[in-house]
């Protein structure tokens, strides 16, 4: 019997700013990341017009190492996790057969603390310059000592805010996987995606406290006089390196293990063939993320750290590559002898193998310790990582849009603009980074806003500047694919490609408010093909219809996100506003303790009538 | 899901894992703590690595510490995790009003604590071990304080499901707050033992 | 006090609610950790290693004790506490290590 609870509905922007749907928050995490993506992108591009002819003077070293800072910090932060959030959050409830998130409410609070810390990093290009530290922000550069103004400071308290969402978004896909499975989803069930979400929430789960206290190290530093890096009152400038890196490393593999379980999805579905290795697959992510905590001293091979931790941690790091290899070897075993179809979306996740196995061979390279006393701080390792972060996980996040698109907005995405964003961009990426290999390996360094004439440089920046145009007009080609298919009509099937293997499949295009009308009985690996495979036209259901019960919408979170913005600007301006943010962020949490959310029910009568089983 | 306060007219036995939203808390708040592992443990690691930068001239851990004052601490926070396990086995039992005041006494106890520890800084700033002296003291200062402020956070927060529970009483949607804040307070009275080991025992030993 | 001193009561024939005894034990072997730690380093002359070892050991025991019996972790259902606190654990083991090896030199 239903509960008389007085549905409080919003509509329109109000819609938007309360919810705690999974699905509308993985789309505010889709605009928010792709906004972020697309200034990420602007100050890419503006690096390399400085760099693109020696002794240029488009933009001034100050800036340029704003420029270089922001891109850095933007990119990994603001755009590149978001965007995965976005996918998690879209679909990984959908994957298991599940109505939602363990905790909607902390869901759409983990969204608004990431939108507003990447809003107050922003707010310093307005308030006498952004963070020029780089984003790893070393001391003593980013001390007050060499840093004076507030950009370093908004970097930290932006980034703390930030990363308050990225915590809870960790803890809340983990507790929703281990307890909110359908009946019959084991966990040697799961999907890929699923898989490496899980995985990487627990890496985000143990490696962001480590940046909490980095980060409020430097703030105590910065702000109170603290001494934890201030050499002269016995501090320590290495400890600053090996905080940041102990979060620093684990958060790389953040960032691409949830890009291999998108490739996972794509090549199987698109080559109509089961994923090859999957209990091997799964080892294999859980060995990368154990393995991620124990390799961070290879950023710091250089400063002196002895021959023993050298060796150590370059061991370790090779031995990486080890399970990143097998997982390479199951794609391409996946691919043969299935029956392939190059859709946009299989394209990127395609075109990803060679890419990002480019990127792991000089990962393995710069592993070296010794060698890596010649490519420290030069272009190589810019070309590394850029590879594995765009020619890997941007790639992957182009896949996965591509792919599930119609799940999340009931049209697909035009094909052929599809394939032209994939040429576009994947040609533009390599022209753009292939040839920084060999700049590096010519001796030129990062971090510098430009170069001398004579060197044999030239050629090989302009190359890569002309790249990194193209890349901005595959990024505008999806923009276009994105406008145009949105004035199409709404009318995606349940499984628009055909070939669906995983549960999303099974409900309608976009996903109903509630999911699923009757949480599905999973009776196998790829559960949705099982069934097709065995003639079903589709999902068993494990319960009856009943009412289904939805948490309510709340500003909560907004407001509370808020508080904490302004905590971090009066914390630079004003201890008072300070104040103030506090007091309005744990208000909100007062009232949520208080006022229990009791939810509302969606009854039966109210359900769609698509395919309802008694 | 509903909340179900009672079946059968009586309290489910252990009411904080009787609903789906209960399970998802104790086990969210779980991985939650294994992250603030992780915090203590990074907060830790600072202080390992600046413990012997006190600076010429300033008071070094042996001549700061009192043995008797972290001593009555320690009893203290260590007796206010015990009586907040009488008040979980209390709701466990369906006696809210024992509950309620063994709730009381942690909270009693851990206002204690943080009265010493208040005094305690004072104390140590007066000595000339102060927030900006050096390393050691800021990463003193940071990983103590960083304690002192979950207490603070602890306090707060069980007073307020005190007044909650004498308002709405105990049931499913109660208990597993009572509960979740249980663990809270245990796992600092966990990170207390490591920093009086650390912190004060091996500082004061040469 | 909690309830009567009895090990266990029934409620309904339904199941075993649990007395205060294993927690008070526990709340004793806390109390005399503690106070053999602080007697000891009060003492003050015994080997800094020996005592620095001493005193860890000692911290765990109490921290097991402590983790084990009030907060339920040896009791069934709780592999996933178990396992989210042991991985906090070997993190923090990696940091300690850089603290005290890869900091000065």
């Amino acid at each position: 019997m239903a509960h008389g609870h007085t549905v409080k509905r919003y509509s329109g922007l109000m819609d938007w700013l309360t919810t705690v749907d999974h699905k509308k928050i993985g789309i505010l995490y889709l605009i928010a990341g792709g906004f972020f993506f697309l200034l990420g992108g602007l100050e890419a591009i503006l690096i390399r017009l400085q760099l693109w002819k020696p002794l240029n003077d488009f933009v001034s070293p100050d800036t340029y190492n704003e420029l270089l800072t922001m891109h850095g910090t933007t990119m990994i932060f603001l755009a590149a996790m978001p965007l995965l959030f976005a996918l998690m959050n879209a679909i990984v409830p959908l994957q298991i057969g599940a109505r939602d998130v363990a905790f909607p409410f902390v869901n759409a609070l983990g969204f608004w603390t990431f939108f507003f810390g990447g809003v107050l990093l922003n707010v310093s290009w307005f308030t006498g310059g952004a963070p020029d530290a780089g984003w790893t922000s070393y001391v003593p550069l980013a001390s007050t000592t060499y840093s004076q103004n507030h950009g370093v400071d908004y970097y930290v308290l932006g980034l703390q805010i930030s990363g308050i969402g990225s915590l809870i978004g960790g803890i809340n896909f983990l507790v929703t996987i281990i307890n909110m499975r359908a009946p019959g989803m084991s966990f040697m069930r799961m999907p890929m995606f699923t898989w490496t979400a899980f995985i990487t929430s627990a890496l985000i789960l143990f490696a962001f406290p480590a940046l909490t206290v980095g980060l409020a190290a430097l703030m105590f530093d910065r702000l109170f006089s603290a001494n934890f890096f201030e050499v002269a009152n016995g501090g320590n400038v290495v400890l600053w390196e090996h905080i940041f890196w102990i979060f620093g490393h684990p958060e790389v593999y953040i960032l691409i293990l949830p890009a291999f379980g998108i490739i996972s999805e794509v090549i199987s579905t698109f080559a109509r063939k089961r994923l090859f290795g999957y209990s091997s697959m799964v080892f294999a992510t859980m060995l990368i993320g154990f393995l991620g905590f124990m390799v961070w001293a290879h950023h710091m091979f250089t400063t002196g750290l002895g021959p023993i931790a050298n060796s150590l941690f370059s061991i370790a790091t090779m031995l990486i590559a080890v399970p990143t290899g097998i997982k390479i070897f199951n794609w391409l075993f996946t691919m043969w002898g299935g029956s392939i179809r190059f859709t946009a979306a299989n394209l990127f996740a395609v075109g990803f193998v060679p890419t990002f196995v480019m990127g792991g061979v000089t990962g393995v390279m710069l592993a070296a310790a010794p060698a890596d006393f010649q490519y420290h701080d030069s272009y190589f390792v810019v070309a590394h990582f850029h590879y594995v972060i765009v020619g890997g996980l941007v790639m992957g996040i182009f896949a996965g849009l591509h792919y599930w698109w119609p799940k999340m907005f009931g049209r697909i995405l035009n094909e052929g603009l599809g394939k032209l964003t994939f040429w576009t961009f994947f040609i533009g990426f390599h022209l753009t980074f292939f040839v920084q290999h060999f700049l590096g390996l010519l001796g030129m360094q990062r971090r510098i806003y430009t170069y001398q004439d004579g060197l044999d440089f030239n050629l090989m920046n302009l190359i890569s500047t002309v790249g990194a145009i193209l890349m901005g007009i595959g990024t505008i080609v999806f923009l276009v694919n994105v406008v145009v298919t949105w004035a199409k009509p709404k009318n995606a099937a349940n499984d628009p490609w055909e070939d669906g293997r995983t549960l999303e499949w099974s409900i309608p295009s976009p996903a109903p408010e509630y999911n699923f009308v009757q949480t599905p009985l999973v009776r196998g690996y790829d559960a949705l093909w099982k069934e097709k495979m065995d003639g079903n036209k589709g999902m068993t259901p494990a319960e009856p219809i009943g009412p289904i019960h939805m948490p309510s919408p709340s500003i909560l979170p907004f407001v509370m996100s808020l508080g904490l913005f302004v905590t971090g600007l009066g914390l630079m301006y004003n201890f008072v506003f300070a104040g103030i943010g506090l007091l309005i962020t744990f208000g909100c949490m007062f009232l949520r303790s208080v006022f229990d959310d009791h939810g509302f029910h969606i009854e039966p009568e109210e359900l769609q009538d698509k395919g309802v089983k008694a | 899901m509903s909340a179900h306060t009672h079946v059968d007219g009586q309290l489910p036995h252990e009411p904080e894992k009787a609903t789906l939203e209960g399970r998802n808390k104790v086990l969210g708040f779980w991985l939650f703590l294994g992250g603030e592992t992780v915090l203590f443990g990074t907060l830790f690691a600072a202080f390992l690595a600046l413990r012997n930068q006190v600076g010429d001239g300033n008071p070094t851990s042996q001549e700061l510490f009192d043995l008797g004052l972290v001593g009555l601490a320690t009893f203290i926070l260590l007796t206010s995790s015990l009586t907040s396990v009488f008040s979980i086995q209390a709701m466990h039992k369906n006696q809210v009003k024992p509950m309620l005041i063994w709730l009381a006494v942690t909270v009693l106890l851990g206002a204690s604590f943080l009265g010493l520890e208040i005094y305690e800084f004072f104390h140590y700033v007066h000595m000339g071990h102060g927030y900006t002296t050096s390393a050691f003291s800021s990463s003193f200062y940071t990983l103590v304080g960083f304690h002192g402020a979950h207490v603070a956070f602890g306090v707060t927060w069980i007073t307020i499901l005190i007044f909650q529970v004498l308002k709405k009483g105990l049931n499913t949607v109660t208990a597993p707050k009572l509960y979740v804040a249980g663990m809270y307070w245990h796992f600092i009275d966990v990170v207390w033992v490591f920093i009086f080991t650390v912190v004060y025992l091996m500082g004061k030993v040469a | 006090m909690a309830g009567n001193h009895s090990t266990s009561e029934h409620q309904g024939g339904r199941h075993k609610v649990e007395g205060p005894q294993k927690h008070i034990i526990a709340y004793i072997f806390s109390l005399v950790l503690t106070l053999l730690a602080f007697t000891m380093v009060a003492a003050g002359e015994i080997n800094t290693m020996f005592t620095y070892i001493l005193l860890l050991v000692m911290a765990g025991i109490q921290v097991y004790i402590q983790m084990a019996f009030w907060m339920h972790m040896k009791d069934r259902g709780h592999m996933y506490a178990t396992v989210g606190i042991l991985t906090g654990v070997f993190v923090v083991f990696t940091m300690v290590v850089m603290a005290e090896y890869w900091v000065w030199w």
